[in-house]
């Protein structure tokens, strides 16, 4: 067979994923008009698909770091797909420099700490959130722009000068380590890089929608999430250039390793997604659980879907030895998962922003003829529960449920008082660990609604397309930003051989044999 | 088990893919191999023996299933009708703090039943003496034995000619 082949990257292929960029430019232009003044459905698309797509692009990166450090052998032949994706990062940082743009000219409402000009971190302003304030320190547009675009320009530069390492080698006269030793001084370096400074990156970029909730564990079940992308994505591109005659040379075996991760990272997602939602549901701190008993309630499709996407039908189909060695199933597989995953991303943005703005848009009726109505004023509030600390109502709905339920310890409410001596404070906590494990009809939320205070019916809370569930228009802009991703793909791929001719671990894996042994499968083993 | 000794017939060889042309060749002959020792696994060894895929797995899938169904009733059973008891405020059938030990059982009863399946099948009970042909089989020598125990002098030959063909480094007797 011959090594030395080039992806010729087709016109026609150029013109079809050209018209896939239009169509999710119009979905994104659809939605842009006709939505609240923040636009946010728009701003939470624009960001959803970003970071999906810029992290797809970032795993791609450090997968094959930890490969490269680890003397992996066996993925030589793949190597070059990898290193394609993981250029994308070149358009991510274009695609978050936007969103950073949008941070600094206040163009959105994603972010509800980057309401600075409400003073939400003034004490003496009326609006003083004690929460946000003392998170000024970290959740502020400078470092956004540090944990966004200036780690995405650190770890772009990595990826390049590892490609080059690699392209470089492929100069080479004979087979040796001189380049490999290259790529091994920046794959190595980029494992700490990218692992310490994805986590800030995914606080700022997603965590922070939810301004007032944190979790220690959201950092590895988001990162884990782009992983899982990027393998469904190297996956589906493999069958597809293959089924072009490319790639000839990766066989059944390599797909198998493949399988191996997505089937074991997918099971690992699952572990961080449980513990994510056990440790906040067992500790039952209601500031915590409400971001969980939020999307329960009102998101279902969106928080099971998720877990059905991405751990059932992988965990299930991908557990036998042969669906794994098998292209159809493979690719249906991966894209479910990588369908999956676009749908978590959704999870974590769309609700989060959506309650956001509306509690925005709601003070703003509020405090009409306020010098500061440009922009909503800041929700003294935490976005679930609209102004209720304010208000004697705020008790009403506590005491209720506290009376009806003997689950909260009084001590709690004691740890709180003070909070909500402050006017601003935060939300009524106290409220909440009942609400959030048993009591959802009778907690917090409904008696709002029913209470009497000016917004009569919580409509972040009712069913709309692009946040509920992803509208057409959404999959309309999934295929826009995917085609942009496989255009750029494409055409890094076209720039060098298929294969690093002169790796001097190509042999390995070329003759890669995972030992599996399935009854009925011809071709597998190529020592017969 | 037969408590009777096997009579062995096996040759050395020094490298894996002589050793997997001998195998081949012995098949093409029709000669009964008794088993093919490594001292690592050989990557396309098992479709020239013939051997089928294990079936072990699919018992382990029982097995697991077996866990999480006992695990998740017993916590059932034990926290909602045996000895309800409430914790942090939570139903008593509070099923995500049930899903680690579910879990746990899983895995616990996966590990351990295909271990003592594996274990059962090989017939490795506790105070086995190792049978083993040749020490250097577990360093740097690869082996083909035959069973030899009811063989007629001239199969014997037959085989002994068979390995001086294949070029085995060299070719011994044992009872085991």
């Amino acid at each position: 067979m011959n090594l030395n082949t080039q992806f010729v990257f087709q016109n026609k292929t150029k013109t079809l994923l050209i018209a896939g960029m239009v169509l999710g430019a119009v979905c994104l232009g659809l939605t842009f008009f006709n939505d609240d003044p923040y636009h946010t459905r728009f701003w939470t698309n624009w960001l959803h698909n970003s970071v999906f797509f810029t992290g797809i692009a970032f795993m791609s990166m450090f997968f094959l770091s930890a490969q490269i450090t680890a003397f992996a052998g066996w993925n030589t032949v793949v190597k070059r797909v990898w290193e394609s994706m993981s250029q994308f990062m070149w358009v991510g940082l274009i695609l978050m420099g936007v969103i950073v743009l949008g941070v600094w000219g206040h163009f959105h409402h994603l972010y509800h700490w980057n309401s600075t000009d409400l003073n939400i971190t003034d004490p003496s302003a009326p609006h003083y959130d004690r929460i946000l304030a003392g998170k000024k320190g970290f959740l502020n547009p400078i470092w956004f722009t540090v944990g966004t675009i200036g780690f995405l320009a650190i770890w772009y530069f990595w990826a390049k000068n590892l490609r080059q390492a690699s392209v470089d080698q492929d100069t080479m006269e004979t087979s040796e380590f001189k380049y490999y030793r290259v790529q091994r001084k920046w794959a190595a370096s980029f494992l700490p890089l990218g692992g310490f400074l994805s986590t800030v990156f995914l606080w700022q970029s997603v965590m922070s929608i939810d301004s007032h909730w944190y979790s220690t564990m959201f950092a590895w079940y988001s990162m884990i999430s782009m992983w899982l992308g990027a393998l469904s994505m190297t996956v589906m591109l493999i069958i597809y250039l293959k089924s072009l005659g490319y790639l000839e040379y990766v066989t059944q075996n390599h797909l198998h390793d493949i399988g191996k991760f997505l089937f074991g990272i997918s099971v690992f997602w699952t572990y961080l997604w449980f513990d994510q939602f056990m440790l906040i549901w067992y500790a039952n701190n209601g500031e915590e659980t409400i971001y969980f008993n939020e999307r329960m309630t009102h998101y279902p499709v969106l928080f099971w879907g998720n877990l059905l996407l991405n751990f059932v039908t992988p965990f299930l189909i991908l557990m036998r030895n042969d669906t794994k060695r098998k292209f159809g199933t493979m690719f249906f597989v991966a894209l479910i998962v990588f369908f999956g995953h676009w749908w978590d991303y959704f999870y974590m943005i769309k609700p989060g922003a959506r309650i956001s703005a509306h509690e925005a848009l709601e003070l703003a009726e509020g405090k009409h003829g306020d010098s500061h109505s440009s922009v909503a004023p800041s929700a003294a509030a935490k976005h679930e529960d609209p102004a209720p600390a304010e208000t004697p109502a705020a008790e009403t709905p506590a005491t209720e449920a506290h009376g009806t339920e003997a689950h909260t310890a009084p001590a709690h409410e004691a740890d709180h008082a003070p909070a909500s001596d402050t006017t601003a404070a935060t939300e009524p906590t106290d409220s909440h660990p009942v609400a959030a494990e048993a009591a959802t009809d009778s907690g917090h939320g409904d008696p709002h609604a029913k209470g009497g205070d000016h917004h009569a019916v919580d409509e972040s809370k009712a069913f709309k397309l692009g946040y509920t569930i992803p509208g057409l228009e959404e999959i309309g802009i999934l295929i826009g930003f995917l085609s942009l991703f496989l255009f750029f793909f494409f055409n890094q791929l076209s720039k060098s051989s298929l294969v690093p001719l002169k790796d001097p671990y190509l042999e390995e894996s070329l003759h890669h044999d995972t030992g599996a042994l399935i009854e009925g499968e011809d071709g597998g083993h190529a020592h017969h | 088990m037969a408590a009777e000794n096997t009579k062995v017939l096996y040759g050395l060889y020094n490298d894996e893919e002589v050793l997997k042309g001998a195998v081949k060749t012995a098949n093409a002959a029709h000669l009964d191999i008794m088993d093919v020792y490594t001292p690592f696994p050989v990557h396309g060894l098992d479709p020239i023996l013939g051997l089928k895929e294990s079936r072990l797995h699919y018992l382990g899938f029982i097995y697991g299933a077996t866990g999480a169904l006992f695990g998740f009733l017993a916590m059932t059973w034990i926290f909602v009708s045996d000895w309800p008891t409430m914790y942090g405020g939570k139903p008593y059938w509070s099923v995500p703090a049930f899903i680690p030990i579910t879990f746990e059982m899983t895995v616990l009863f996966a590990a351990w039943g295909m271990t003592i399946t594996f274990y059962t099948i090989c017939g490795m009970w506790p105070g086995v003496k190792a049978k083993t042909l040749d020490n250097r089989i577990t360093d740097d020598k690869f082996c083909i034995a035959f069973d030899v125990t009811h063989a007629s002098d001239s199969s014997v030959d037959q085989l002994k000619g068979f390995f001086q063909n294949t070029r085995a480094e060299e070719v011994n007797v044992k009872t085991i």
